[in-house]
């Protein structure tokens, strides 16, 4: 790894611990309502996403909530792109991403 | 009768084979994801070290190809998996996302 590389990387981890510092609170009970719309694909044992490409859509259960948001966000702005979730994520407040994201990360249970 | 000890002896020696290359690709993507991805994503993909970091284990292993080929072709922008995906060849991409399939993490939660 370069310099530069160590540079950017260093910055990551600044900007990766800030956003950390500066999250909402996610409710997960809330969350659990909030999060019915997502399950019609990534509630289903090895669906298959078909649009715009085919692959099994990712598990969710047990994933850092911190990624969550920062996965919904990105789809939110456009900086992250798929056409399904762009649409999904488009019509969430900052607390409906927190709460589904708290949901999703909490405990093992279904 | 002979024949058929025939084809199933070759069946059997194909049988074998496969599961020989299956077992050198998840060693091989052990290795790589120890050297490649642990810092960040944590030993055995579970426990993130990085707070904005996913888990790893448990993924669909398609969905962790598609992330690595976004990043790689720059579809999906990320300061640190852009250059890291950059270095991977598709055997490596492929070896990497069964390894960490097979391991125990994310579940389907609906």
């Amino acid at each position: 790894m370069n310099a530069f590389n160590l540079a950017t990387a260093g910055m990551a981890l600044v900007a990766a611990f800030a956003a950390a510092g500066a999250l909402a609170q996610g409710d997960a009970a809330a969350g659990r309502d909030k999060s019915r719309i997502c399950a019609g694909c990534h509630g289903i044992q090895d669906y298959r996403n078909a649009f715009p490409d085919v692959y099994p859509v990712p598990r969710l259960g047990g994933q850092v909530d911190v990624y969550l948001e920062k996965s919904l966000k990105d789809f939110r702005s456009g900086a992250r792109k798929h056409v399904s979730m762009q649409g999904m994520a488009a019509s969430l407040s900052d607390q409906d991403i927190a709460d589904i994201a708290a949901y999703y990360a909490a405990g093992s249970g279904k | 009768m002979k024949r058929i000890t025939l084809m199933v002896l070759a069946a059997a020696a194909l049988l074998a084979q496969r599961a020989v290359h299956a077992a050198d690709g998840l060693e091989a993507g052990r290795k790589k994801a120890e050297e490649a991805c642990a810092a960040c994503h944590g030993k055995a993909g579970g426990k993130p070290v990085l707070p904005n970091a996913p888990v790893l284990a448990g993924q669909q292993p398609e969905y962790l190809v598609h992330a690595l080929k976004a990043f790689r072709s720059g579809a999906r922008e990320d300061p640190l998996m852009g250059p890291l995906a950059k270095s991977l060849s598709d055997a490596e991409i492929r070896d990497i996302s069964v390894y960490y399939s097979t391991l125990p993490g994310l579940h389907t939660k609906y």
